[in-house]
């Protein structure tokens, strides 16, 4: 599998014009599967980067090697590190007119009426830069004004580098585990973000809005910062099904909400069903902050991904929304993680599951409260919708508490969709399939009313998307 | 006598039930469903214990080398038993076809037990007429010990059979509960060891048609107490109703990991376990394991874990996992909770003129007592109720 998946030697000369990098030897380097300390360094020295980086990688690496694939979660076993080509900034290529987009990645942008001029801009980088500069150049000032600083991650690291040295792989050390550590080693792109004290971003950062030639790579690594009393909603820029050929996409999430600040950071993953997608995701919430994960998964062949909250500071909190849709062939092991570790800290997580036509969705999850995190309070409600015999729903979440007067809660519940419930809809007069999507949009409604409009909507549709032809 | 699961085919390494992925290589898989970990009755197919397998991560597992994977003495012991008409007790050979028939050992120690006893002692039920009958283990001594039990009811048959655990000992158990067609069994196992006492056990129920088994589990004494129902629900209108009850005080480690599967249709399952945590490194752990089979459809399915934290430097672990192959059941949902004192409750008897400590005394004992009188014997709860109050009266003195 890994062949169709990685293979792409038509894109190693696009590899070399990207990085402005003509030399023949390094061009040979490009092609090259598997992972070692030369491919490594010679990522960080395409990228220019200082000494300390390229240890980090080196060190990450030997991590890497030598831990062992997750002995919980999901199968795994198809993957093969070995023939993978970790040379993610130049792997990545936008398709250059609509034609050029696989039969089905088309016939999604189809049904979820995305008009002619956003598939331009979708499908045909040149002509999509041209069309949001104006947009992006006003958002962009804006936010220089009140000092927000909104890189890809490369580039910050070129231009920020004293932000890096303080808080890279603090949140998430390249030992936190084998994906992590792999991250590390090879990471390539994903988003900076610092917002100063007290200010307010009042419109969504998406990766979106910025001008990324090289696109999000398979290794990503986004780092947050939101400094005391700030506010920040960071949208994964995934709004539509962006057609991703890789067969592995391992990213890194490392969030820091200081002192009474807020960041809410929404992602809709619906990458093809042809990818594992194993992703490390964590803030830390210091004294007062808030923290607020609002994670859909629709895609993909396997996710793992269990983004966490480590409550650090009195009254921090922390809150987890999670969707997670799985059709035939699909495994979503996703959940959420909330550690806390000082007095007086709150979370809530609300995990909803659907699975269909032999898919698998779950919930896997850990709370724990620390002996010193008195008087916290943790609730976790799971939700998964039954809509056939052969799908499977999952819960498995662990609670550890070491505090005497903490309150928490767990409960799961598991309905199945009943034929009264659609014979109800039928008899007013909606169709099978319609009658179904509209249960399934109760269902996640919760979740989906704290998305901005139009994602609310992407997701209702990918789900209904999903669902068609589940029953009958 | 040796068997090993169906799960464990020849791809299968030795490494916890992690099968070795088809196309061989070093790859593996993990297992991907609670029925599939690997399962053997010798102690020579388990790997190695490190104490960081599901079946051992939360467990002391240093504490217990010798019943892990010690030598075991296996012989027949001692044991009181008033006799009750409808109920036999006899020790039987390890080649008794009843042996084997309700599971199979998933961990190193409980293969260890099976590996090791010479003599089962089989306790057989016959006749519908209710009775009660009491099995006194109070002598085991210290050393490393094996012990096999089977608890068979007859088709249609009913009791409520209570084991009482009391003084020292270092056991590692198997116990079956085959429960015949229609019949209604009551199993209660309690743990009142003394201090230093450390027991790993595991009960394997197979459950018949339109039968029902009621399993209570209370713990009290012992250093480290483990004791893992399973209910195997294979039957059409087979019927669990899997209780607990536990008090850890300091140093105290007790577990308990049930796990139901729904193997047939109709099949019915309740699981309730409540715990209380006292004193400086009590330490409570709980996992319940639903699986719902394709073959489980029209399930009904409900487990929940309370507990309540009375002090300080307590750890209570509580893991409801639930796994459902498909989508036509009647119900599942599990919940748990973990808390300190409702204040209001608190608030409301010293209203009343109660003085905190008894107003706290009556909380617990009101929090604990509901899973008591389920049991449904008087005599029992009574002595039950006293223990925990004896419990209770010991963490005020240390406070």
């Amino acid at each position: 599998m890994s062949d169709v998946l990685i293979d792409r030697p038509e894109l190693d000369s696009l590899g070399v014009y990207e990085f402005g990098w003509s030399d023949s030897d390094a061009a040979g380097q490009s092609a090259k599967r598997g992972i070692s300390k030369e491919v490594v360094a010679n990522i960080s020295n395409l990228k220019n980067e200082q000494d300390w980086m390229l240890q980090r990688r080196l060190k990450a690496l030997q991590i890497f090697e030598r831990k062992p694939m997750p002995a919980w979660g999901a199968d795994l076993s198809a993957i093969d590190f070995d023939n993978i080509k970790y040379f993610v900034r130049s792997t990545e290529k936008q398709a250059q007119t609509w034609e050029d987009l696989p039969e089905d990645i088309k016939n999604t942008y189809e049904k979820l009426g995305i008009p002619e001029a956003e598939r331009q801009r979708l499908v045909a980088g040149v002509a999509a830069q041209y069309e949001s500069e104006v947009v992006y150049h006003q958002i962009r000032e804006d936010l220089e004004q009140q000092g927000v600083i909104f890189l890809d991650t490369d580039t910050a690291l070129r231009e920020h580098p004293e932000f890096f040295e303080e808080y890279f792989g603090t949140v998430i050390p390249s030992g936190d585990n084998k994906f992590a550590a792999l991250n590390t080693a090879v990471w390539s792109g994903g988003s900076f973000v610092y917002v100063p004290k007290g200010v307010h971003v009042e419109i969504p950062l998406q990766a979106y809005f910025r001008i990324n030639t090289e696109n999000m790579g398979q290794f990503e690594r986004t780092l947050i910062i939101a400094d005391e009393g700030s506010y920040v909603h960071y949208i994964e820029g995934c709004t539509a099904p962006i057609y991703k050929s890789d067969s592995l996409h391992s990213a890194v999430v490392e969030i820091i909400v200081k002192k009474n600040a807020r960041v809410r950071y929404t992602t809709i993953q619906n990458w093809s069903t042809n990818v594992y997608n194993l992703v490390t995701k964590r803030a830390i919430a210091e004294e007062g902050a808030t923290m607020e994960w609002i994670d859909g998964n629709i895609g993909s062949k396997v996710t793992m991904k269990y983004p966490s909250i480590y409550l650090t500071g009195e009254h921090a909190k922390g809150e987890t929304l999670s969707v997670a849709f799985a059709g035939p062939g699909q495994h979503q092991d996703t959940g959420a993680k909330m550690i806390h570790m000082a007095p007086h800290t709150q979370s809530t997580i609300l995990s909803k599951s659907i699975a269909r036509g032999g898919g698998r969705a779950g919930y896997r999850g850990e709370v724990r409260v620390d002996a010193n995190a008195h008087h916290s309070k943790n609730t976790v409600a799971c939700d998964a919708l039954l809509v056939d015999r052969i799908s499977r729903s999952d819960t498995y979440p662990a609670i550890d508490i070491r505090v005497d007067d903490a309150e928490l809660g767990h409960e799961a519940t598991v309905t199945k969709v009943s034929e009264e419930q659609l014979f109800y809809l039928m008899s007013r007069g909606l169709e099978q399939d319609e009658a179904m999507a509209m249960i399934v949009r109760g269902f996640i409604e919760p979740i989906a009313r704290e998305l901005p409009m139009e994602y609310a909507l992407e997701l209702n549709k990918l789900i209904e998307m999903g669902m068609e032809g589940s029953v009958g | 006598m040796t068997t090993t699961s169906p799960a464990t085919s020849s791809t299968e390494t030795e490494q916890h039930g992690f099968k070795a992925h088809s196309d061989g290589g070093d790859a593996f898989v993990p297992v991907q469903t609670r029925s599939e970990r690997f399962a053997s009755t010798d102690v020579a197919a388990f790997p190695a214990v490190t104490g960081r397998e599901p079946a051992w991560k939360y467990t002391p597992v240093a504490q217990l080398a010798d019943l892990i994977d010690g030598e075991l003495d296996g012989s027949e012991y001692s044991f009181e038993a008033p006799a009750v008409d409808g109920v036999a007790v006899a020790w039987v050979g390890r080649d008794d076809k009843r042996i084997g028939t309700a599971g199979t050992p998933e961990n190193k120690a409980a293969a260890n037990a099976w590996t090791a006893f010479e003599k089962a002692l089989v306790i057989s039920v016959t006749g519908e007429e209710e009775k009660t009958f009491r099995l006194h283990r109070t002598a085991l001594g210290n050393t490393a010990r094996a012990a096999h039990t089977v608890i068979e009811a007859a088709p249609h048959s009913r009791a409520l059979v209570i084991l009482e655990n009391a003084g020292q000992a270092a056991l590692t158990e198997n116990i079956e509960i085959i429960v015949g067609d229609g019949a209604q069994l009551t199993v209660v196992s309690v743990q009142e060891w003394a201090e230093d006492a450390r027991h790993l056990a595991e009960h394997f129920a197979e459950i018949g048609r339109d039968a029902k088994l009621k399993h209570v589990a209370v713990t009290l004494g012992g250093k480290i107490v483990r004791v893992n129902p399973s209910t195997h629900l294979g039957s059409q209108g087979a019927d669990i109703e899997s209780l607990g009850v536990y008090f850890a005080d300091a140093h105290q480690h007790l577990e308990q990991h049930v796990y139901v599967d729904h193997d047939a249709e109709n099949t019915r399952s309740r699981v309730s376990y409540k715990g209380a945590l006292q004193g400086e490194g009590a330490h409570t752990v709980w996992i319940g394991d639903v699986l719902i089979r394709q073959t489980g459809t029209a399930t009904d399915s409900y487990e929940e874990n309370r507990n309540l934290v009375l002090s300080e430097g307590t750890r209570a672990d509580s893991v409801p996992n639930l796994e459902i192959e498909t989508g036509d059941i009647a119900g599942a949902g599990h919940a748990s909770a973990t808390g300190r004192f409702d204040d209001e409750q608190l608030f409301y008897l010293m209203a009343r003129g109660i003085a905190e400590a008894d107003a706290r005394r009556l909380v617990v004992h009101g929090f604990l007592v509901e899973i008591i009188q389920r049991i449904g014997d008087a005599e029992l709860g009574e002595r039950i109720e006293a223990a925990i109050e004896r419990e209770l009266a010991a963490g005020d003195l240390q406070s």
